[in-house]
This record gives structure tokens, C-alpha cells and sequence, in this order.
């Protein structure tokens, strides 16, 4: 309660001064349990506010539709450890101006909340690299060691009846900050490079395009899990392609705002020894 | 005195039914989700939701259907139908709502063209729903003139009766006569009540939210980037709902060879009404999500005299955002 009252006392005085033209946050949602996306743009908006540990949906991806930032005014945004890392990654992907995002940072331990230091990107480089080391308890998930084990057939067979629910509402893409492409290759229709279908192998096409994008890039929010109304794993599966891109390139996504992309990247020293 | 089903015999009813032919399908909780399925034992039903988490249309509309295999020739295509799947069917504890979006949804198939797919499945299926006696936050059927005992689009209503120990039956139509004529060796005549029907909250004024929605002058308010600014533009709410029924025509092969599909399609997409010049008349999130309304409470009953919303809720329920229909309306009533 402290947190969201001296935060909300934070983002009245900052859109007053003109420092921001908005505070994107969160206020309460349709039951007791749901928050939803708040926009903040006067003080009685910011009376709406609400900090707590069910906030967990990172907003990044709202800086980056319909051309909000286009003016270069700055934006302030409400962002767990994983959003900022999204800022880092959107600013390294030219997306967005990190100097043009005010940061609110939070974290949680159950119920109990915490405002983090800093408010532009840069200055929780610390922070993110303790992450680094220290990763989150999602990435010790039971399903996920569960499929380790598995042989390829089973691995298969299990993500087989999986995507078997998928319905192509790409509520996966839409809640992802990374996925801002302006138009999504199965978007791309003239031709139509990637089947519309929903079917068994239109649902494989659709989710392994979206995981081989992610990899690398991906800072396990887990919008996508939580937006899947048919509630297929997908964290897992990025899961699994930020360990392997860690394991095998050393690479944490989001760490800085020029930090370079490690799939678009080189460096002499990587694994992969048939490319030179 | 009305005849009762007892739930001790469902497991004899689903054999009977299977043995004259039918299918029986029916709402079961599955591992992940909850959805109408294919039962094969009384057992396999799941009637403690409050509604599957999708909806009954897929059953009659799937998301992704064959109708023509082509293939081109030198001089000639030669083009072979798909047929729409045969086989009778018995659908047993639809809800009201997911049964009244099947009847919404006829004139829209029958209009013009007549979608044989919709139909066959439609004249095939026996409808039995299972009046409500739970609810949650986010039915909403009521503040459709709707009702968690509506019959519309039903061929049999049945009504719960304490302990889950079995139904009151009424019969509505012939189709749902003969189903049940079937399993009347396991009806019993008794004077057992009925348990009370949930009462579902009204949450918004329908006739006041139409009535702003038919003014022209509101096309363009700002309430429509406001309610909608949230919205992600994903299609969740779309798919779930039992009356959404956009689609598209897809050919989906080489140059020479394959299948022509009927997918769906959702207004929420950008994608949705971009023309090929580039040019798209909706643009913004905004004018997507406003069509969405319009078209449920402005467009479709313009034509068609019923709106296109049987207040299920799932796309509030659902929604990444927790947008939504219902607070959509809300905002409209209290405007």
C-alpha cells in the first residue's frame, strides 16, 4: 500500500511538471483477483492506480502501438524486472528511445510489494545482471523437467496434443512486447506464406515460427501463457529457448539497451564451429 | 407430474443412444481445458461447470474446414467437394447460451447462400440443454432478455433437481421427442421439484445501449478509443464466442493442387479489412473493437432482429486485457 501511494503521489507530480504525457499502470479489474492496463493521463486517473502483487502483465508492448512515443514526449510505465529487461530489448532493437521511458519499478515477494530504484532503463543494469545470475523460480518448472526428459518422440507427441487446442486467436503475439513486427509473416498473404489453417500442422507452423522468433529474445513475462485462452505451456517453450540461447551463446536477453541481439550478431568466439 | 432422468441411468441413456447411432457429446473437463467432447460413458461429463471454456459453435462452424479439393490441369481444374461430416448427434448439457447462439446464428447461414455445413450439423444435432443453476461474475444473459433456462435453440430443456441426482425433463421438439423416446424405459414419472434456476444480475440497459449505438453521431465519439485502448487486438474473445462467425476462404497448396478451406476470421485482426492497395478502413484497434459492438448490437439485429450476443461471458471472462462485452455496455448505459 505504501509502494502504490507514494508511487501514485510519484506520477501526479511528474505528469504536473510535464516530465511525462502518461503513466502506463495498473487498476483494478473486473473481480477481485484481475487487474487490468490503466493509462494515466490526469491526476484523478492516477487515483486509480493500483500496485499489488497480482499486477503481473508486462505492459511493455502498449509503448510500442499506434505510435504512442511518436511525439517524443516521455511515457512513464509500471514494470516488473522483465518489463525493463523488454525496454532494454525493444531500445536494442530500435523500437523505442529508452531515454524516452520513465521506469516505476516494482517487484514482489508473495503478497508483499517493493518499489525497485531507478527510473530509466540503464540504471537497473545491476539488478538485471544479478537476474542473470540468479534465475527465477519459473525456470525450475516441474512440467518443464517433465519434457527434458523425454525422447523426441514423446517431446513431439506432447507438444502434438498441445497445439492440438491452438485456435490462431494469436492472443500470443498480441500480449508479447516483442512481437511488434508492423505485419507478422503469417500476416504476409500475397502469398500467403504460412497456412491460416488451425490445424494440426497450421498450429505447429504458427507456434515454432513464434518460438524460434522469440529465442533470444524472449524475458519470460509469461503474457503469452496467461492471454492463451486454451492454456497451452508457451512458457515453456520459451523457456527452454532463452536457456539454450544462455547456455550455448552466454546471452540474457534484455541486459542493456545496446546489448546485440544475439541471433542478428557474430562474434569469433561463438560455438557453432561450421560457421567458419 | 413430470418425468425425471436420473443421473443413475445417464450411463444406460448414452449407451442407448450410441447403440440407435447418435453420438453423444456433451461438456467434459479435459486435462487443460473444458469443452462440449465426444462421451463415450455417463461418467465423461462434466456438469459442475459453469460453461466450457469454448463454446458450442465449433461443433456446427470448426475452426479450420475442407470444402473443395482442386487441382489444375493444362486445360481444365478439376474441383472435388467435401462433403459436410454425416451423422446424428445428441448434445447433452449445452447451456442456454452456447444453444441460443445457435439460433442466433441461423438466419446469418441461411441468408443469402445457404451454408450447408452449418446445416447438415445443425439439422443432425439433437439439443438438450441443462437450465443453470450456478453462475459466475461474468454471465451476463439476462441483461440479453435471455435467461439461464431459455429454450431457445433447444430441442429438450432439462432442469436440475437437488443433489445432482438427476433432471426434470421437457421435451420441446419433435427432434428432441424422438431422442428421448429412445431412453423412455429410463424416465420416471415423479413430482420431485425442480431446483431454482441461478439468478443472473442484469448488468447492463440493452435497449438504452442499442438505442446510443443507432445514433449516428456516436460513430465517431471518443468513448470508442477509450473503452478499447487496452485492447491487444487478439481474437480470443472472437473465437470463444458461440455467435462470432467470420471466416475465411482460403486456398491452401502448390500452384497446381489442394484444398480450398473455410478458417476463421476476426474482426479484432487488422489484417480483417486491409485492402490489397494497403489501405485499411479500420486502422485502429478502436475502429475494430467498435465494429465488434456495432455489429452485435447494431448491424446484426438491423437485419436480422436479434442480437448477435447470448451473454455468455466468455469473451470477458477470457480476455488477456479483461475487456469485454459486458463492461463495453456498461460504460455505454451509464454514458
Amino acid at each position: 500500500m505504501i509502494t502504490q501511494e507514494r508511487y501514485r503521489t510519484t506520477v501526479k507530480e511528474l505528469l504536473a511538471n510535464g516530465s511525462i504525457k502518461m503513466a502506463i499502470g495498473y487498476k483494478p479489474g473486473s473481480t477481485p483477483d484481475r487487474r487490468r492496463p490503466l493509462f494515466i493521463r490526469t491526476s484523478e486517473e492516477a487515483e486509480q492506480l493500483v500496485l499489488d502483487s497480482t499486477c503481473v502483465q508486462n505492459l511493455s508492448g502498449y509503448l510500442v502501438s499506434e505510435g504512442l512515443l511518436s511525439d517524443e514526449k516521455r511515457v512513464g510505465i509500471f514494470l516488473r524486472p522483465e518489463g525493463v529487461r523488454s525496454i532494454n530489448i525493444l531500445a536494442a532493437e530500435y523500437q523505442l528511445n529508452a531515454d524516452q521511458i520513465v521506469i516505476f519499478g516494482f517487484d514482489s515477494t508473495g503478497r508483499e510489494v517493493r518499489p525497485l530504484d531507478g527510473r530509466s532503463a540503464r540504471e537497473f543494469s545491476g539488478l538485471l545482471n544479478e537476474l542473470k545470475e540468479k534465475p527465477l523460480q519459473i525456470y525450475k518448472e516441474p512440467l518443464l523437467e517433465r519434457i527434458e526428459k523425454m525422447n523426441a518422440k514423446e517431446r513431439f507427441d506432447f507438444w502434438q496434443e498441445e497445439f492440438s487446442r491452438c485456435i490462431k486467436c494469436y492472443a500470443c503475439r498480441q500480449a508479447c512486447p516483442m512481437c511488434y513486427c508492423r505485419r507478422c509473416i503469417v500476416d504476409s498473404n500475397q502469398p500467403q506464406w504460412v497456412n491460416t489453417s488451425s490445424h494440426t500442422l497450421g498450429n505447429f507452423e504458427w507456434n515454432i515460427v513464434r518460438a524460434f522468433h522469440l529465442s533470444g529474445r524472449c524475458v519470460q513475462c509469461g503474457n503469452c501463457d496467461r492471454a492463451c485462452p486454451v492454456n497451452i505451456p508457451l512458457r515453456l517453450i520459451n523457456q527452454r529457448m532463452a536457456n539454450e540461447v544462455l547456455d550455448g551463446f552466454d546471452h540474457f536477453a534484455g541486459l542493456s539497451a545496446t546489448q546485440e541481439p544475439v541471433l542478428a550478431s557474430f562474434k569469433k568466439d561463438d560455438t557453432e564451429t561450421f560457421i567458419l | 407430474m413430470t418425468r425425471i432422468l436420473f443421473s443413475d441411468k445417464l450411463d444406460n441413456c448414452v449407451a442407448k443412444w450410441r447403440s440407435a447411432g447418435l453420438a453423444v457429446i456433451g461438456p467434459v473437463q479435459e486435462e487443460a481445458i473444458s469443452r462440449y467432447a465426444a462421451v463415450e460413458k455417463g461418467t465423461d461429463f462434466d456438469f459442475g461447470t459453469v460453461l466450457p471454456d469454448r463454446s458450442l459453435k465449433e461443433l456446427f462452424f470448426p475452426q479450420t474446414e475442407p470444402m473443395l479439393r482442386y487441382t489444375i490441369k493444362k486445360n481444365e481444374i478439376d474441383t472435388a467437394d467435401f462433403t459436410p461430416p454425416q451423422g446424428k448427434r445428441i448434445i447433452f448439457g449445452a447451456r442456454a447460451c452456447d444453444a441460443s447462439g445457435l439460433e442466433i446464428d441461423d438466419p446469418l447461414f441461411g441468408w443469402d447462400y445457404k451454408d450447408e455445413f452449418w446445416f447438415q450439423r445443425r439439422n443432425e444435432s439433437v439439443i438438450v440443454t441443462i437450465a443453470c443453476t450456478k453462475a459466475d461474475d461474468f454471465c451476463m444473459c439476462t441483461s440479453l432478455k435471455l435467461e439461464p433456462d431459455s429454450t431457445k435453440g433447444a430441442d429438450v430443456l432439462l432442469r436440475p433437481i437437488d443433489k445432482n441426482k438427476g433432471w426434470l425433463v421437457e421435451e420441446l421438439t419433435d427432434r428432441g421427442r424422438e431422442a428421448f423416446a429412445l431412453i423412455s424405459e429410463y424416465l420416471q414419472e415423479s413430482s420431485e421439484p425442480a431446483l431454482p434456476t441461478v439468478v443472473v444480475p442484469e448488468k447492463f440497459n440493452l435497449d438504452a445501449c442499442v438505442t446510443w449505438l443507432k445514433n449516428p453521431e456516436n460513430f465517431e465519439s471518443k468513448f470508442w478509443k477509450e473503452i478499447s485502448m487496452r485492447c491487444i487486438g487478439c481474437a480470443s474473445c472472437t473465437y470463444l464466442c458461440p455467435t462470432c462467425h467470420c471466416f475465411d476462404i482460403q486456398d491452401e497448396g502448390d500452384t497446381y493442387s489442394g484444398i480450398r478451406r473455410k478458417n476463421w476470421d476476426s474482426c479484432s485482426f487488422a489484417l480483417f479489412t486491409m485492402h490489397t492497395s494497403g489501405h485499411n478502413p479500420r486502422s485502429t484497434q478502436s475502429a475494430r473493437w467498435r465494429q465488434r459492438i456495432m455489429h452485435k448490437f447494431n448491424y446484426f439485429p438491423g437485419k436480422f432482429t436479434v442480437n448477435s450476443c447470448s451473454g455468455c461471458g466468455r469473451c470477458s471472462r477470457q480476455c488477456p486485457v479483461d475487456m469485454g462485452i459486458t463492461e463495453t455496455l456498461q460504460a455505454i448505459s451509464n454514458l
